[in-house]
């Protein structure tokens, strides 16, 4: 039972665009045919269009019968007699626009499909709208979807919940603000396993957001099996852990030093440095207009190479070069001009049946250019980067820095005052912070006006010492964490952190070191009594509340690791290959509340530093609030 | 299934509560029963002529897209119907494709009438612009229509190209082998010629005529032979005609 969420998740999109009738089993043009509804317009919302571009492109559409799309919010004429798909997300503003457009009588029939479950205040407000215009019998049908996720690949998922880091970790946050995120993610997790149909067996850390999420979680999902035709039932009866996944929900700051330290491989290099979205990549263009490529699995190249050093991948990228050219020229040779070979009957045939085998590569040839071209752009513009900031050098320090716990001074301070970005100095600035367990004072000051020279704001920088040096300070409290404390919070969790990174270290696989998130969910997958993980919390929403507590510890054979804050390629890549080394081959899908590089987390520690008062214009002591 | 709800059903009974109490809304019971009534009763949604037309040419290349179906294993294979059967069939497609094209067509120019018609209505309170979207519509039903006919016409093309590929590998061995016995024959035969020489003088007159007579056949037999080459020769040739034409249509127009 591999859980393949896109898959599902596209099966659910074709299945609305059809308007949620079945399927012909008769397959191909015939599908459409045996209803009268055959030609429809989409309307979506921004969000529902970031849902949809990585899984079906315009073209696609075109095969269920979309003549064309548009956005909610952009003024729109009549189309009569054609009936309209409407995907969005349940928010007030979308009713409204709803409700204007089936006043207006724009189609003939509007089939509601919203994101995720429409809240019944909006629907009254839905209902009183149309009824006042009368415009109810335009609305056809209403569903809830159950798709407010959005699928980069097979298995990893982004609830494309902007931010979320900050929120959750801003001092002046309030419980309602903090209560109204979690509740967010709630939802966008529960969409998740209402698509894949599973009920999983919870498990998170004590303390912090990541309990606060998996018991909110816990009890929505427990409400909702109440209901008879739930959408778990698929599943129901599934008692043993063998067949039931665990979900295992993290923090952000369980593991801070993934999120900002550079990587060497291909796919987190393209994301770190030219800025991925939704899969796209748009190339910075000089002269001409900019070009955007799409790199997901159907690229064959993205595909096998997309983990490889970027050494490697540039020698691929030679290699294809190489072939392609070969196979053009065998072709030339076989129906090109011939100068040796005597023109006569037989030689003629064989000239055109050559002729058919070259016509016939012709495409998949054509198709080959484009792809070694693509790769080979992207690549000039990454090699580019990398020696215009010696994007190498920083590579090497960083990875040193978390793997052996100590530092060449003398080469990270010459890295500072020499090549590289801003937000590079201060990413590996940072990565020093968190990779060793004290930082003599000496050193730090030595950073922090290496950083001053060059200008660089040292608000994020300041925010993780101070993190760190709360840590250290309560290291010995053991109160439990309150909502409201912040700063409990954050000594609570990082003191997790702190352990696990030194934990992490000491943990060396050829190749580098194994991440603390990667170690975790081994030893929770597995089940086996772990000092590390014997202290996270349970939650199974299939046992009631009132028993002894589940018996589901293990092993599991799939699992769903979820990182609130921000997640990125790198921990995929880890998690990834857990799943392909163990023994039997286990699945995991990975997924977070946004897919962050590291210029962009470092961004959010950069606002909270700036929230907590911590500029880096000379702030005495005395101005630092908390 | 996923277990979609329909929140008809909600509206529906929260409807129904309205009608029975007091109801908050400005509408007479009356009107609110219609409603009602028309949730119960779907009416099917009427479509207009364009609609009419483009689903009857949708019709017609889903029955295209059957009858290529159909016949695909005889067609393919090699022994199981004649050449002219596949002439036929390959000619009966181009007519219905050609049909089906021209009602594409049809429909395209009725965008431009309908839009004609809109903007004679201009000086009424509809303007111009209100009809974009609509054509925008009627253009997108065209273009799926015109990529249903041509994926179909590309199915097809393929087990025409088969076709012609197997034709081609028919040809070539056949040259091939029919050359070898072609020279074999010649061979033995110019032995025997050279023996029947050597035997004229002690055989007389009367062999003479029987040698006449050898070699008139002989004659006869390399002229055939020749003959034969010549016509295996125009017949590769015929063959590779549409072959190459076939290319050309597909490829490179």
């Amino acid at each position: 039972m591999a859980l393949n969420l896109r898959q599902k998740q596209m099966n659910l999109i074709v299945r609305m665009l059809n308007l949620n009738q079945p399927p012909n089993p008769g397959g191909g043009i015939s599908t459409a045919a045996g209803a009268e509804e055959v030609y429809k317009i989409l309307i979506m919302d921004a969000f529902c269009r970031g849902v949809l571009s990585p899984l079906i492109h315009v073209n696609d559409l075109r095969k269920h019968g979309i003549t064309l799309f548009f956005p909610i919010d952009k003024s729109r004429q009549t189309v009569p007699d054609v009936p309209a798909i409407y995907f969005v997300r349940p928010t007030p503003e979308n009713i409204d626009h709803i409700a204007a457009d089936a006043a207006r009588g724009l189609y003939e029939s509007f089939h509601l499909n919203f994101s995720s479950s429409l809240p019944r205040p909006l629907l009254e407000t839905l209902a009183l709208k149309t009824l006042e215009k009368d415009a109810v019998h335009r609305i056809s049908k209403i569903y809830d979807q159950y798709l407010e996720f959005v699928t980069l690949e097979d298995s990893l998922f982004s609830l494309a919940q902007p931010k979320t880091y900050v929120q959750i970790n801003d001092p002046s946050a309030g419980d309602r603000e903090i209560e109204e995120i979690v509740e967010k993610i709630v939802s966008g997790l529960f969409c998740v396993l209402a698509t894949l149909g599973v009920v999983p067996v919870i498990r998170c850390a004590r303390g912090g957001p990541a309990e606060m999420v998996a018991s909110a979680l816990d009890s929505r999902i427990r409400d909702h099996l109440v209901i008879k035709n739930n959408l778990f039932s698929e599943s129901g009866g599934l008692a043993s852990s063998f067949q039931r996944p665990i979900l295992c929900i993290f923090d952000r700051n369980f593991e801070l030093a993934v999120g900002i330290q550079h990587d060497w491989s291909y796919r987190p290099l393209v994301h770190d440095v030219l800025g991925m979205k939704l899969n796209r990549v748009t190339m910075p263009a000089e002269k001409s207009a900019a070009k955007s490529y799409e790199l997901d699995d159907s690229d064959s190249f993205w595909f096998s190479n997309s983990w490889s050093p970027f050494q490697k991948v540039a020698e691929e990228i030679e290699n294809q070069l190489s072939k392609y050219k070969q196979d053009i020229d065998e072709v030339n040779k076989r129906t090109g001009g011939k100068d040796g070979v005597e023109f006569d009957g037989t030689d003629l045939i064989g000239n055109t049946k050559h002729l058919m085998n070259a016509v016939n590569s012709l495409p998949e040839l054509t198709e080959r250019k484009k792809m070694i071209d693509k790769h080979t752009n992207i690549a000039t513009v990454l090699l580019g980067e990398i020696k215009e900031r010696s994007l190498d050098g920083y590579c090497n320090l960083e990875n040193d820095m978390l793997t052996k716990g100590s530092v060449d001074k003398s080469q990270l301070l010459s890295l500072l005052k020499g090549k590289g970005t801003k937000v590079d100095k201060l990413r590996l600035s940072i990565t020093y912070l968190l990779s060793l367990e004290t930082t003599p004072q000496s050193e730090v000051e030595a950073i922090e006006a290496a950083l001053r020279e060059t200008e660089v704001d040292t608000c994020a920088f300041q925010y993780v010492k101070k993190i760190k040096s709360l840590n250290a300070s309560l290291a010995a409290s053991a109160s439990s964490a309150s909502r409201s404390n912040i700063v409990d919070w954050a000594e609570k969790l990082y003191g997790q952190s702190i352990s696990a990174v030194t934990a992490g270290m000491k943990n060396l696989l050829s190749g580098g070191r194994q991440l603390a998130l990667t170690r975790t969910v081994e030893a929770l997958m597995e089940g086996k009594p772990n000092p590390e993980v014997d202290s996270y919390l349970v939650f199974d929403p299939r046992v009631p509340r009132s028993g002894s507590g589940s018996q589901l510890r293990g092993p599991f054979k799939e699992a769903i690791v979820f990182m609130i804050g921000g997640g990125n390629y790198v921990e995929y890549r880890s998690l990834m290959e857990l799943a392909q080394r163990s023994q039997p081959v286990k699945h995991v899908i990975y997924g977070t509340t946004e897919v962050l590089n590291g210029v962009e987390f470092v961004e959010q520690l950069t606002e909270l530093g700036q929230k907590m008062g911590l500029g880096s214009s000379g702030v005495g002591p005395s101005q630092q609030g908390v | 299934m996923l277990g979609l709800r329909e929140l008809k059903l909600k509206l529906f009974r929260w409807l129904y509560r309205e009608i029975k109490g007091n109801t908050s809304l400005n509408l007479k019971k009356s009107k609110l029963a219609a409603i009602l009534a028309s949730f119960i009763m779907h009416k099917p949604p009427q479509g207009s002529l364009f609609t009419k037309a483009a689903l009857k040419t949708l019709k017609s290349i889903i029955e295209l897209e059957h009858f290529i179906v159909k016949p695909r294993k005889d067609y393919v294979d090699l022994h199981r119907i004649t050449e002219q059967e596949r002439d036929n069939i390959e000619h009966e497609v181009g007519f219905f494709v050609k049909a089906c094209k021209d009602q594409i067509d049809i429909l395209k120019n009725r965008i431009h009438d309908e839009e004609k018609n809109g903007n004679s209505k201009t000086w009424l309170h509809i303007r111009d612009d209100t009809y974009a979207d609509m054509v925008a519509h009627k253009h997108g039903v065209i273009l799926i229509l015109s990529e249903q006919l041509h994926s179909v016409t590309t199915q097809f093309d393929r087990l025409r190209s088969m076709r012609f590929q197997d034709a081609i590998n028919r040809a070539m061995p056949k040259r091939k082998m029919h050359r070898i016995p072609d020279s074999k024959s010649f061979e033995a035969s110019k032995p025997e010629f050279t023996e029947l020489g050597e035997q004229v003088l002690p055989s007389g007159p009367m062999k003479v005529q029987d040698q006449l007579l050898d070699d008139e056949t002989r004659a006869l037999q390399v002229e055939l032979t020749s003959l034969l080459d010549a016509v295996q020769e125009t017949e590769t040739n015929m063959v590779e005609m549409p072959a190459l034409n076939h290319l050309m249509s597909t490829h490179v127009l």
